[in-house]
């Protein structure tokens, strides 16, 4: 059995009245690649949001390396270290340069020495192709680019686990691919990854497992053959045919 | 003073400022130094008690790990600081130097003067305005810039005072600086405790000749010229560019 990095058993999550999240189970191993897809509005960014409890669930468990997240005296601080993120819309630091982006949070909550910290950053931006830039101010970068940083920054952390929450959606065409290349390396050294798309051919070529979700449930959840080629559930169907047609 | 200058006619309005200047230059030097000090203290002291404000009205109560008694002293702040606001942005400045420095003078305090109650009143005035650019500086900061920081392993007061307070605080300065012009004008209002400032030097200049319009033309023309030039440097402030360029060193 491989060692479960993560484990969520049983999570709901309401917005006012509406469920958006009814009983959740999902196990990610060791190593394992995770694709969530789903059509807007099946829960699946919530779900990734609440595995690092930037949402909170109403109720259920998430244990992280054995330590349940929903404990109230879990030190989610901690935790969250080695949890990477990666977020649709970016999200670098505005008044910190790519540099800078990368080595606060070493620095900060690893406690590593400036020196240290930089040989580190400049280790994450080069395998992400954004050494050159590592003077420039985020706002001069393209989206690619400072979609590229992001992980650059979250893998500085030392990640056990890297979540990765529509990584592409907010870029145009012709900066996806950068992106996905960058992912796709992650993925062929091994990290552990739970990643929500819209990205199918990616999906397929990156995944070990594929969770479909609707209406806040797990649906069918398989290998990318078992979910893109030869889907069971009628509602898998009917997303893919209308995901094909777009 | 200048013997030979005698009060010139009343209908030579020019002939009467000149003498003005030049009787009351003391005066008029004076009373600007203290508007300047009374504007710059005000707004330096407000700045840095309104950052005092501003982390206890931004606390945020987490039902589930918050200790009733965190809860309870992040709620107590957030109580203060919106009385606060409230209390000195919704009472005139004129007023709260009345109650301030009749309401401590009894005391008896030698260092209780009224520049040092016109300073306290500024001061305590100012932080409630620039408590509110603030806030909506803040308000004005992507959710995502928190977001990424608590994701990364911040706590939240590690991610207000690395990343959002830097970003608020630096969107807010051109308003911080129309805070600076206010008071430069508004400070007129603490001569009604006796502070000598711009406006009671020039009350003191005119007092025994009776040129008052000529005076407070004088005034006028000196509180146009510090508003004017601090707008030209907060217009400079808000052009500013980024600081960082590229470096194309691959």
């Amino acid at each position: 059995m491989p060692e479960h990095i993560l484990e969520i058993r049983n999570i709901h999550k309401r917005f006012g009245t509406q469920l958006v999240l009814n009983g959740i189970n999902l196990d990610v191993s060791e190593k394992e690649v995770v694709t969530i897809i789903g059509s807007s509005g099946s829960g699946k960014t919530t779900l990734l949001r609440c595995l690092n409890l930037l949402n909170e669930p109403d109720d259920g468990h998430i244990y992280f390396l054995g330590a349940d997240l929903m404990d109230p005296k879990t030190n989610l601080e901690q935790l969250r270290m080695h949890i990477g993120m990666v977020f649709q819309s970016f999200n670098l630091f505005n008044n910190k340069d790519v540099l800078e982006n990368c080595t606060l949070g070493p620095i900060r909550l690893l406690g590593l020495s400036k020196e240290s910290a930089e040989e580190k950053a400049l280790l994450f931006l080069s395998k992400v192709g954004m050494l050159e830039f590592k003077d420039a101010n985020v706002n001069q970068l393209s989206g690619g680019q400072k979609q590229r940083v992001a992980i650059a920054r979250a893998l500085t952390m030392s990640p056990r686990i890297m979540l990765f929450d529509e990584p592409t959606s907010a870029l145009d065409p012709e900066m996806v691919g950068e992106v996905l290349t960058v992912i796709k390396n992650l993925a062929n050294e091994g990290m552990t990854m739970v990643i929500v798309t819209h990205e199918m051919a990616f999906a397929k070529e990156v995944s070990d497992r594929i969770v479909f979700m609707d209406q806040g449930v797990i649906a069918e959840m398989g290998t990318p053959e078992e979910i893109l080629v030869n889907p069971k559930e009628e509602r898998t169907k009917a997303f893919l045919r209308r995901y094909t047609q777009d | 003073m200048n013997l030979f200058i005698s009060l010139p006619p009343k209908d030579e309005f020019i002939n009467t400022i000149l003498y003005l200047i030049e009787q009351y230059s003391g005066f008029f030097i004076r009373g600007v130094l203290i508007t300047l000090l009374l504007s710059v203290v005000g707004t330096v002291g407000g700045f840095i008690l309104s950052l005092f404000l501003t982390v206890l009205r931004t606390q945020e109560i987490d039902e589930r790990r918050d200790s009733l008694m965190t809860k309870v002293l992040k709620k107590t702040g957030h109580i203060f600081s919106s009385i606060y606001i409230t209390v000195f942005r919704g009472t005139p400045m004129i007023v709260q130097a009345m109650i301030f420095y009749y309401g401590i003078a009894p005391l008896r305090l030698s260092f209780w003067t009224p520049l040092v109650a016109g300073l306290t009143v500024v001061t305590l005035n100012t932080t409630a305005y620039i408590a509110e650019v603030i806030r909506s500086g803040i308000n004005g900061i992507d959710k995502g810039q928190m977001e990424a920081a608590r994701s990364t392993g911040f706590s939240r007061s590690q991610a207000m005072f690395l990343i959002i307070f830097p970003q608020a605080i630096r969107n807010s300065l051109p308003a911080i600086g129309n805070e600076f012009i206010v008071n430069l004008k508004d400070t007129a209002v603490l001569s009604v405790i006796g502070v000598f400032d711009l406006f009671r030097a020039t009350q003191s200049a005119t007092s025994s000749n009776f040129r008052i319009v000529e005076g407070f033309f004088i005034a006028a023309l000196i509180y146009l010229l510090l508003t004017y030039l601090t707008g030209k440097a907060v217009s400079a402030l808000e052009n500013k560019k980024p600081l960082k360029r590229v470096k194309a060193n691959a």
